[in-house]
């Protein structure tokens, strides 16, 4: 009764020779050696297979060759020049009036009509004003013994932060100061101007004391109400200790920026440098850096522009590619190509671990679900319901505003956002993994597993996983494309990845305007061509990988 | 067919003691195995599906008995119910070398698992694709510490070699083999355990016939070789014939005709033995054959009739046989019917 068909005897060695039998084959492939068979002569999925490895290269290798910094910033010294002040030259009569006294615009035009035909009264409303002209550029105007009101193209301004002075100071002082210029009396410590027609000057704040000292020597003081001020010739009003209190000058100047108050010394220099018609001064500040100040004269406004050249650290945004930056900079500054590199690694990184955690979590709890079954699987798939149900991008969102709020580290928030998209992703996986097992279980030789006593871990780990490992590698490579588009939406969106780090979504998220995406291309579309390869890349080798587990293909 | 009682009362039923009564390894009473029907709004069990109900049997240990019936009738389910692998029985009783095989504690049933054993009907199925042919064959050996570790090997090998496999099979995996050289694979995994008993569950049915050939004749040799004992459970009479000392035939869950080869193929006494038989194709075109051709079909598990439970298709019913249940009786020695037709 015995079968000897298929033993073979062995004097039989010649036939073997011929024969078509089992030992006869040379190669024998295990079913892994098969599935990689299957999946290289696939030339969709070797060419996703070569983007990704293109891609890893790139992002793991690159980062480590590029000379630059993830967050390395480049910039240049640039001169720039910017509105420091505006001077104006009053050329007609300004009228001040008396706090207490009635002296309007139509007063003051008669005042005017009655100084240009040279009359010493006038009379308006049946009142009688007396004309004096103390100096040639000072007129007053008296009502009965008392001054009412002056004009003068002189105007007293004060230094930030001083009290307005009085109408008797005002007087007083213009006074005072238009005699001294009608004495044309060279000041001794002028600002020199050079042949260049630059002025030179340097701060002197500090010694203002000495400074009323010298116009007190130089007998430009006058009084008002008991007090002695001192003047210089650049109209500067000083009191006793040498605090200027207040400006008297035809030429009226104004910072551009509210903020800055124009030191006193340069203040002359640069009203020197206006009547010696210079165009240039150097000032150099009470902190020993130097200023150059450029004026120029507008003819339509009148106004006497003054700019300061400063050197300026400039970063170098939206810079075009260059050999330096192979794709240029981005609007920090920054390299492109660098952070691309970075990006990649980030993006991939996210994209593996999310997935390893989404398939760890769905792999044990489908396969508890599957291999247990009833209340357990009944209980797990519940929850598994529920997840389907949870809007997962309104949760995403919603959290990463709560870690905005909370202004946590973009290291810190990294891996939370890893957590939160694999907690959210893993019930696919499960529901594929119990599926798998519900269907393998029911196969006999999970049967004979069973009749022949192997222990239910080891029925697990050897016989169970291994049957499930293809379709859980064909999910994880699928899930691994569409991981990487969600992180790049939430970085667009800017709940993802933060600066400094960069990830493909927050680079391609810096083109938030139409300006950008049509003047730098060279900022989103490299990041969009990686984005767009990658996932491709994973997609070929994913459906590769599906079509080489499935036996049914051809070999 | 036995008692259709659903209570479990072991010491009332009468076991048909054929063939022979020295050295049972395997005692069968009254086994019942019910499948609950799930269904409605909290999955309340609505009823059941009665796959075994009440068979009683006993094997003698070196013989092979042969289970045949149609399809559904329950052959599978008895042999899977006997070897514990459906999950709790229903009801009746199981008793191997003596003992309850229900009773095993874990320990116990874990190195019971050693001595019975099962072959599968399907060869593709019963192989895990991703292990290769030493791990399925040798697992279960390293698992129960049946060899030392440096025996290991020449064992594996010498099993595969009893089963008609080449040692150099060993690395390979199952999708290189062909249904026939996969059943021996089954086989080799089932005696690798050197078990004392093995249930084949259609061993050769998913074989063509040269390979259910040489599966046959394999089995064969292992038991006279090894003392083995065989539950051999087919639909395929012929094949029963040639391989069996007894056979049980078995309809609807219960079994309605039993004894030794001989006595149950010269004279078949149940109506449905005869039917049953009617259809084994004769190789001789000249040949008449009077086939008995049964009306309707199976009824259903979930519901089956009352009394004779083939009496929905029975050619010779009678009025008892739509109410009670008949006994089984012993019309000659060790071959027992269960039908109204032989009541005195």
């Amino acid at each position: 009764m015995s079968n000897d068909k298929n033993v073979k005897p062995a004097d039989q060695a010649e036939e073997q020779e011929y024969s078509l039998n089992d030992d006869r084959r040379v190669k024998v492939l295990s079913p892994g050696a098969l599935i990689a068979k299957r999946f290289f002569r696939n030339r969709l999925a070797v060419v996703g297979l070569v983007i990704l490895v293109a891609m890893f290269l790139f992002s793991f290798v690159g980062g480590v060759i590029s000379p630059y910094g993830q967050d390395e910033t480049f910039s240049t010294m640039t001169e720039l020049n910017t509105q420091y002040a505006g001077i104006t030259e009053t050329t007609s009569l300004r009228y001040t009036a008396a706090p207490d006294a009635e002296f309007g615009a139509l007063v003051q035009s008669k005042a005017n009509s009655a100084i240009n035909a040279g009359e010493t009264s006038f009379e308006r409303d049946g009142v009688v004003y007396t004309i004096d002209q103390p100096t040639p550029d000072l007129y007053t105007f008296s009502q009965g013994g008392q001054v009412v009101a002056y004009a003068s193209s002189n105007v007293v301004s004060v230094p930030a932060g001083a009290t307005a002075p009085s109408f008797e100071f005002q007087v007083a002082a213009i006074t005072a100061i238009t005699a001294a210029d009608e004495a044309e009396e060279p000041a001794a410590d002028a600002p020199e101007v050079t042949e260049d027609g630059t002025v030179v000057v340097e701060s002197d704040e500090g010694d203002a004391a000495d400074a009323a000292a010298e116009a007190e020597a130089a007998g430009n003081t006058f009084e008002v109400d008991g007090a002695t001020y001192s003047f210089d010739e650049a109209g500067n009003v000083m009191d006793g200790s040498g605090t200027v209190v207040a400006m008297v000058s035809p030429f009226v100047m104004s910072a551009s920026d509210g903020n800055t108050v124009i030191p006193d010394d340069l203040r002359q220099a640069l009203l020197t440098a206006i009547e010696a018609d210079a165009s240039e001064v150097v000032y150099t500040d009470a902190n020993g850096a130097e200023h150059t100040y450029t004026i120029s004269y507008d003819a339509y406004s009148k106004v006497y522009n003054v700019t300061e050249t400063t050197e300026n650290l400039v970063y170098d945004r939206y810079a075009s590619p260059s050999l330096e930056h192979w794709l240029g900079t981005d609007g920090n500054g920054m390299d492109m190509l660098t952070r691309l590199m970075y990006g990649g690694r980030v993006s991939l990184i996210i994209g593996f671990i999310v997935v390893f955690i989404a398939a760890g979590l769905g792999v044990i709890m489908g396969g508890i679900s599957g291999y247990f079954g009833g209340w357990v699987d009944n209980l797990i798939m519940r929850i598994v319901d529920v997840f389907y149900c949870l809007p997962s991008m309104p949760i995403i969102i919603i959290l990463g505003s709560a870690m905005d709020a909370m202004r946590l580290d973009p290291w810190i928030r990294m891996i939370y956002l890893m957590l939160i998209l694999g907690f959210l992703s893993w019930p696919g996986i499960a529901r594929l993994v119990r599926g798998q097992i519900l269907s393998l279980r029911e196969q006999e030789f999970m049967l004979a597993t069973e009749a022949t006593g192997i222990s239910v871990p080891h029925r697990i780990i050897r016989h169970l996983i291994p049957n499930v490992m293809p379709q859980l590698i064909v999910s994880c490579t699928m899930s691994l494309g569409s991981t990487i588009i969600t992180e790049a939406t939430l970085s667009f969106l800017g709940l993802g990845v933060k600066f400094p780090f960069a990830s493909w979504g927050n680079i391609i998220s810096d083109v938030n305007n139409a300006f950008v995406m049509t003047n730098y291309w060279f900022i989103w579309i490299p990041a969009g061509i990686c984005l767009l390869l990658a996932v491709l890349g994973f997609n070929f080798v994913g459906d590769g990988l599906r079509d080489a587990f499935d036996p049914k293909m051809n070999r | 067919m036995a008692s259709t009682n659903t209570t479990v009362d072991v010491t009332s039923t009468q076991a048909p003691a054929a063939p022979g009564t020295e050295d049972i390894i395997l005692e069968v009473n009254d086994l019942k195995k019910y499948f609950p029907i799930k269904g409605g709004m909290f999955n309340r069990t609505q009823g059941f599906v009665k796959a075994v109900d009440g068979v009683s049997f006993k094997l003698r240990r070196g013989h092979t008995m042969g289970l045949v019936g149609e399809s559904g009738c329950g052959k599978s389910t008895t042999g899977r119910t006997i070897l514990r692998l459906a999950g709790e029985k229903t009801g009746g009783q199981v008793l191997f070398n003596g003992r309850e095989v229900y009773d095993f504690t874990a320990k116990e049933l874990h190195d019971a698992r050693t001595k019975m054993q099962i072959i599968f009907q399907d060869p593709y199925s019963s192989l895990s694709p991703r292990l290769p042919i030493s791990e399925i064959v040798g697992e279960a050996v390293r698992e129960h510490n049946l060899v030392p570790k440096d025996e290991f090997d020449d064992y594996i090998d010498k099993v595969m070699e009893e089963c008609g496999l080449q040692p150099y099979h060993k690395m390979r995996y199952p999708h290189e083999f062909s249904g026939g050289q996969r059943q021996r694979i089954c086989i080799a995994r089932a005696l690798a355990l050197n078990p004392e008993f093995i249930v084949c569950d259609e061993p050769v049915s998913a074989l063509d016939v040269s390979i259910q050939a040489q599966i046959i004749n394999l089995l064969h040799d292992l038991q006279e070789e090894r003392g083995l004992t065989y539950l051999f459970i087919s639909h395929d009479l012929s094949v029963v014939e040639h391989i069996s000392d007894a056979v049980g035939v078995m309809y609807l869950g219960g079994m309605v005709e039993y004894g030794f080869t001989e006595d149950i193929f010269r004279n078949p006494l149940h109506p449905y033995t005869k039917a049953l038989f009617s259809a084994i194709p004769i190789p001789d075109p000249k040949a008449k054959q009077n086939r008995i051709v049964l009306e309707g079909s199976i009824p259903s598990p979930a519901n089956p009739p009352k009394g004779c439970k083939f009496h929905t298709r029975c050619p010779f019913a009678k009025d008892c046989c739509k109410e009670i249940a008949p006994e089984q009786k012993e019309l000659e020695p060790g071959h027992f019917v269960s039908c109204h037709l032989y009541d005195e």
